[in-house]
């Protein structure tokens, strides 16, 4: 800087010479605040790491047609997530686009809180050529469309191929009580009989309501769910029943009778991947987790016996202006099917929409076929999308956590269901404290 | 004239601290007790208010029970370790300060105060592995079979006694260090004299002259200690590949209600009754250790 002004000559402007100046730098200001005025940043909060490249993949492909709309991406574990939307959403601070589960919007929904989506956003996503009515509804609240569905969270059983041939299974269990004979059978053991590698990996412990969920699913697949509709909006626990007591009972059989499992194996993606475990049940994007992890894992996935669960997850925007319109753009371009298609092949999450061309993926990817490809009489159910079913589910998982640690309980249902029936007034009375509780 | 010249600048010169005090401390406070009389979801702009229904609803509530409960626990649990293993070992160090050695005891003890807490309670977490873990391998050597020390309900609260007073430990042996750097010699020479061993020297003098410190160190580790939060969340974290017991804790229970169930008064009633513990212990250890100073 000193050389520079050394060297430069001293100049005297003339008074045509001042208004030239004048008059470009004018200029040059106004086209930097009219370029400033076109160009939008926006910000894309997701509760999924994994899916920071997608979104990105999303950006970069909308660049051609719109170069002033600058992305970025933060993706974050969904617990902080939950919070930071909380907090952005109430404080006027949050991202503009903002992707959140039926469940979770719906509280930012009931207070208005959310934007409505311009008329072609809401024609696109009521289209039934684009989304099932399951997923038209899981976008929208009391019959307006806020949301555009994106992904789902699936379950299916992962199944170490090696193991079952050692075993001499030819073929994944298909009934809750195979799954205990499975179990016996793929569990390897020491010396002393312990376990050493577990033949189902069950949720047992950790934090949030990720016991609940795992024990929801296989509850279901006994023919019953946690909570029911009881009439008119209204639910009630349903832990007590034949499903919720067998179901308690078979994690009790498995944790303490045959010892399939135990507290302190490893568990879920990670075990299964390092061969710690023979199965486990759990959503697509493991998929693509064991190809970057794992890539010469044997193994292969298919359906559960019943059905499956269904976490529909939707693109929401919050705020308006121009920065909201940036935002619907994006969540248009974020179901272009090549960008769907991706998402599925390099990440494994399930797109929301339909008619999608999935051919060329699962002859790729053979694992998949158990999250589209499934019997027309195969169910799904989702948690009910109320208010308070977070607390319900973090209340729920704590007392199962403790009747998981509980020996005394194995083997005895009568015992299980007096338990169950404890927790059951627990969820009551936080569904009757919001005035939620049916009959 | 003068003197109200001078209480005026006085006056002056310390507002602008008080005025940050009390926006940064006693506002918040404040705000908390109010919303503690409230019914508020964080997003609806109603807050009703609801008089002691958020309390009377607390002291029936399974979870907060159970909070209250471990976090006792764990205050008291480290409170018990760290005050007397720290003046234990601040005496150790200090009355071997001809060794060569003496700064290397100081750095070691200390440094797990300075570790970043996250990847500090990641290695425990591995540390408290019952499978791969090194401390079951350790006890196996004694013919101790292996512990689910992150999942049985008394080990994972011992667990976090153990990370916890690991990582207060430092703190409080430094502040011991300074407590015997300014220990009168002659009092200890006159103790020699009268044939005092070493033992005899730190039971009857150290001590009862340190009680000014182990009533600070005692202090600042129980309020510590019934703020713990991190360490439970690191070692239940993630479970999905290392199994860990959700340890349930107060301030977990207030993120939970606040951000998970929505339910900031609540939270916020939470939060005054764990004010009004550390507030009641605090008072009672100055006053014990005031009526004991007193009598001596």
């Amino acid at each position: 800087m000193k050389r520079l002004i050394a060297g430069t000559a001293p100049i005297a402007f003339s008074a045509a010479g001042r208004a030239a100046l004048l008059t470009s730098v004018v200029g040059a200001g106004l086209l930097a605040a009219t370029a400033g005025a076109n160009a939008q940043s926006i910000r894309v909060w997701s509760g999924y790491p994994e899916l920071a490249p997608f979104y990105e993949h999303v950006a970069e492909g909308m660049k051609a047609e719109y170069p002033d709309i600058n992305v970025t991406v933060e993706a974050i574990a969904l617990r902080e997530h939950e919070r930071r939307v909380a907090l952005g959403i109430t404080s006027g601070e949050s991202a503009e686009l903002l992707e959140l589960a039926t469940s979770i919007a719906a509280r930012y929904l009931e207070n208005d809180l959310l934007a409505t989506p311009p008329a072609d956003v809401s024609a696109f996503v009521s289209d039934p050529a684009n989304f099932g009515a399951y997923f038209v509804d899981a976008a929208s609240y009391d019959g307006t469309v806020y949301g555009v569905p994106l992904f789902r969270g699936q379950s299916a059983l992962y199944y170490n191929t090696d193991m079952l041939a050692a075993a001499g299974l030819d073929g994944p269990p298909t009934t809750m009580e195979e799954f205990d004979t499975y179990s016996e059978a793929l569990t390897q053991r020491d010396g002393s009989g312990n376990p050493t590698v577990s033949g189902w990996s069950l949720r047992l412990s950790g934090g949030g309501a990720g016991i609940t969920e795992k024990f929801w699913i296989n509850m279901f697949q006994h023919g019953g769910e946690i909570i029911v509709p009881a009439g008119e909006g209204k639910w009630k626990a349903n832990l007590a029943s034949d499903a919720g007591v067998a179901a308690l009972s078979q994690y009790l059989h498995n944790l303490y009778t045959t010892k399939t499992v135990t507290v302190e194996m490893p568990a879920d993606a990670e075990a299964f991947e390092r061969e710690q475990t023979a199965m486990f049940i759990r959503e697509s994007w493991v998929i693509g987790d064991i190809a970057s992890k794992a890539p010469d894992l044997g193994y292969a996935t298919t359906t559960l016996p019943r059905g499956s669960i269904v976490n529909p997850v939707q693109l929401y925007v919050a705020g308006e202006g121009e920065q909201a319109e940036a935002a619907w753009k994006f969540a248009m371009a974020s179901q272009e099917p090549e960008n769907l298609l991706w998402l599925l092949d390099n990440i494994g999450w399930l797109p929301n929409r339909a008619g999608l061309d999935y051919s060329e993926i699962l002859a790729k990817t053979p694992a998949l076929d158990a999250f589209v490809s499934y019997p027309d009489t195969y169910e799904f159910f989702s948690t009910p999308a109320i208010g308070p079913i977070d607390e319900v589910m973090t209340r729920t998982a704590a007392a199962l956590q403790a009747a998981f640690g509980n020996a005394d309980l194995a083997g005895d249902d009568a015992a299980i269901r007096t338990y169950l029936e404890g927790v059951d007034s627990e969820i009551n009375s936080v569904l009757s404290r919001e005035g939620l509780l049916g009959e | 004239m003068l003197k109200r010249r001078r209480l005026i600048f006085s006056l002056l010169a310390i507002a602008p601290v008080i005025a940050i005090f009390a926006y940064v401390r006693m506002f918040p406070i404040g705000e908390i007790l109010r919303l503690s009389l409230h019914k508020w979801d964080i997003l609806s702009k109603n807050k009703p208010f609801i008089g002691l229904a958020n309390f009377q609803e607390l002291f029936g509530d399974r979870l907060f029970q159970e909070a209250l409960f471990n976090t006792s626990i764990i205050a008291f649990g480290v409170l018990l370790i760290t005050v007397p293993l720290a003046m234990v070992l601040a005496a150790l160090i200090f009355y071997r300060t001809r060794s060569r050695f003496a700064g290397f005891y100081e750095t070691t003890i200390f440094i797990p105060h300075v570790v970043s807490l996250v990847p500090a309670a990641m290695a425990w977490k591995w540390i408290f592995d019952a499978r791969l873990g090194p401390l079951n391998a350790l006890l196996s050597n004694f013919g101790i079979e292996p512990q689910a020390w992150l999942f049985d309900p008394t080990l994972s609260l011992i667990s976090v006694i153990i990370l916890c007073s690991w990582q207060a430990l430092g703190y409080a042996v430094l502040i011991y260090l300074v407590g015997f750097k300014n220990l009168s010699k002659s009092l200890y020479e006159a103790a020699k004299l009268d044939g005092a061993s070493g033992f005899q020297s730190f039971w009857h003098l150290s001590i009862p002259l340190l009680k000014p410190i182990t009533l600070y160190v005692g202090v600042a580790t129980l309020v510590s200690a019934f703020n713990v939060y991190a360490q439970v969340y690191v070692l239940a974290s993630d479970a999905q590949g290392a199994p860990g017991r959700q340890v349930r804790v107060l301030v977990l229970d207030m993120l939970e209600n606040t951000f998970r169930n929505y339910r900031v008064g609540y939270a916020a009633s939470e939060a005054v009754v764990l004010l009004v513990i550390v507030l009641i212990l605090t008072f009672i250890q100055f006053s014990m250790l005031r009526e004991k100073g007193t009598r001596s």
